[in-house]
């Protein structure tokens, strides 16, 4: 399960067998049919979003494209279903809700949660001996130092999200620059 | 001679009782005696050649299919008994016992996606997929044999057939015919209209609606709103055969 390359997988995606099936593009009037298919569609939009480093998406435009889009078949997840699916994601922690409030037109996909790359990052500032030191944001994304780790360049937002989590959890300090890039952070035990 | 035996301990005892009810002469009780050690015989040849022979029957399908053909002409179902010397003997207790149990559980997670209905050969290519290597293949013969097994459960398995599909359901449910002729309409194209339906059987539209609502209630068929105004119902358990072998044809 562990990918320590922080660049999208190698080869070409997965689809799984339903992908290719139409009706998975229609939500189904059947309950517990549709049960099972916002499960199969929220594990392949995790799955999906993991294997290529995608981390947001703006709902009217992501249903022109693929995963939401298959051009094979010729069929597209209508938007009000999407966001259906959306919830769900938020709901189980995997996704969260961004711009304006209730529009629910755009969101962070987190095909890993903000605790969990916070633990990876406070591991690597404890195996480099970085604790009590002030990073920058910018430095601890696309530093050298952190190539090869799984959070190298990863995507700003998700990122501040893990360092907030540090912080409730009284193991980091963030300091504001004048922009995000200029933030600090200082991790401690 | 042996022909003539037909065994089976009904024929048997009705020979005994035939023969004893007349007068006996001594010559019919010889004829029995030799009856008797002759069953016998042909029981210790029986036992003795599974025995030699039982990694070939758990190992090759054809060989197995053919050793239980005989055994059925014999008159001993190797099957019907779990007690049944035959079936300790063959050892098929086990591998009978255990493909039902990943049959079951094949069919149990995939319900909520095809209603209880799958392809015969697709059940089949999914145990091949999940049973480990080197364990004993698997033919069709052996998922008929399982099924007929699992018949007591509630769950209702049997084989039904539409038209050429063959499919395993899994469910108690009881398909009326119209429902039927609708799935032998779909067989090959894995999906239909209502207005599909109305061309080939004439029925009117209460009728059609009806039968559709029931496929859509039992899980069974997928509706797809592409075209609004001719919304497309496929049968999951046709299009999954269907899809796997364009699959596997793609990836080689």
């Amino acid at each position: 399960m562990s990918n320590t390359t922080a660049v999208p997988t190698p080869g070409a995606f997965q689809f799984p067998e339903i992908y290719n099936f139409p009706p998975f593009f229609t939500r189904q009037p059947n309950e517990s049919t549709w049960q099972e298919q916002r499960r199969q569609w929220c594990d392949l939009i995790l799955a999906y979003y993991r294997h290529n480093r995608l981390y947001s998406l703006t709902l009217a435009e992501a249903i022109t494209e693929p995963p939401f889009t298959n051009r094979q078949i010729h069929r597209s997840l209508r938007v009000d279903v999407l966001r259906e699916l959306v919830d769900d994601l938020v709901k189980q922690g995997n996704a969260s809700w961004t711009g304006a409030k209730n529009a629910k037109d755009s969101c962070l996909v987190l095909w890993r949660k903000p605790e969990v790359w916070a633990s990876m990052i406070y591991q690597w500032a404890n195996e480099r001996g970085l604790f009590n030191t002030v990073l920058t944001v910018f430095e601890l994304a696309n530093g050298d130092d952190t190539a090869g780790q799984e959070f190298h360049n990863l995507d700003s937002v998700t990122l501040r999200r893990a360092l907030d989590v540090l912080q409730s959890q009284g193991k980091a300090q963030l300091f504001v620059g004048t922009s995000d890039d200029d933030m600090g952070v200082k991790l401690f035990a | 001679m042996r022909r003539a035996v037909g065994i089976g301990g009904l024929r048997r005892k009705e020979a005994e009782r035939l023969a004893m009810s007349k007068k006996g002469t001594e010559l019919s009780q010889r004829e029995i005696e030799k009856l008797r050690e002759q069953i016998a015989m042909m029981k210790d040849n029986l036992e003795d050649f599974v025995r030699e022979h039982q990694r070939d029957i758990r190992n090759n399908p054809a060989f197995r299919v053919k050793v239980q053909r005989m055994c059925q002409l014999i008159g001993v179902d190797p099957l019907s008994s779990r007690k049944s010397y035959m079936s300790e003997l063959l050892g098929v207790g086990d591998f009978y016992c255990e493909l039902g149990i990943q049959i079951i559980d094949i069919c149990v997670a995939t319900r909520s996606i095809n209603g209880g209905l799958m392809d015969l050969d697709e059940l089949l290519r999914r145990l091949i997929r999940r049973r480990l290597k080197g364990s004993e293949p698997v033919v069709e013969d052996d998922i008929r044999r399982t099924i007929s097994q699992l018949k007591p459960l509630k769950g209702g398995y049997k084989i039904v057939c539409f038209g050429k599909r063959k499919m395993v359901q899994s469910v108690a449910r009881e398909m009326n015919s119209d429902q039927a002729k609708v799935m032998t309409l779909a067989q090959y194209t894995c999906k239909f209209t209502m207005e599909d339906v109305r061309v080939a059987f004439g029925w009117d539209e209460d009728r059609i609606h009806s039968c559709v609502d029931d496929m859509l209630r039992s899980g069974i068929v997928w509706m797809d709103e592409y075209n609004e105004a001719y919304p497309e119902y496929w049968v999951m358990a046709f299009f999954s055969q269907l899809n796997s072998t364009l699959t596997m044809a793609n990836a080689e």
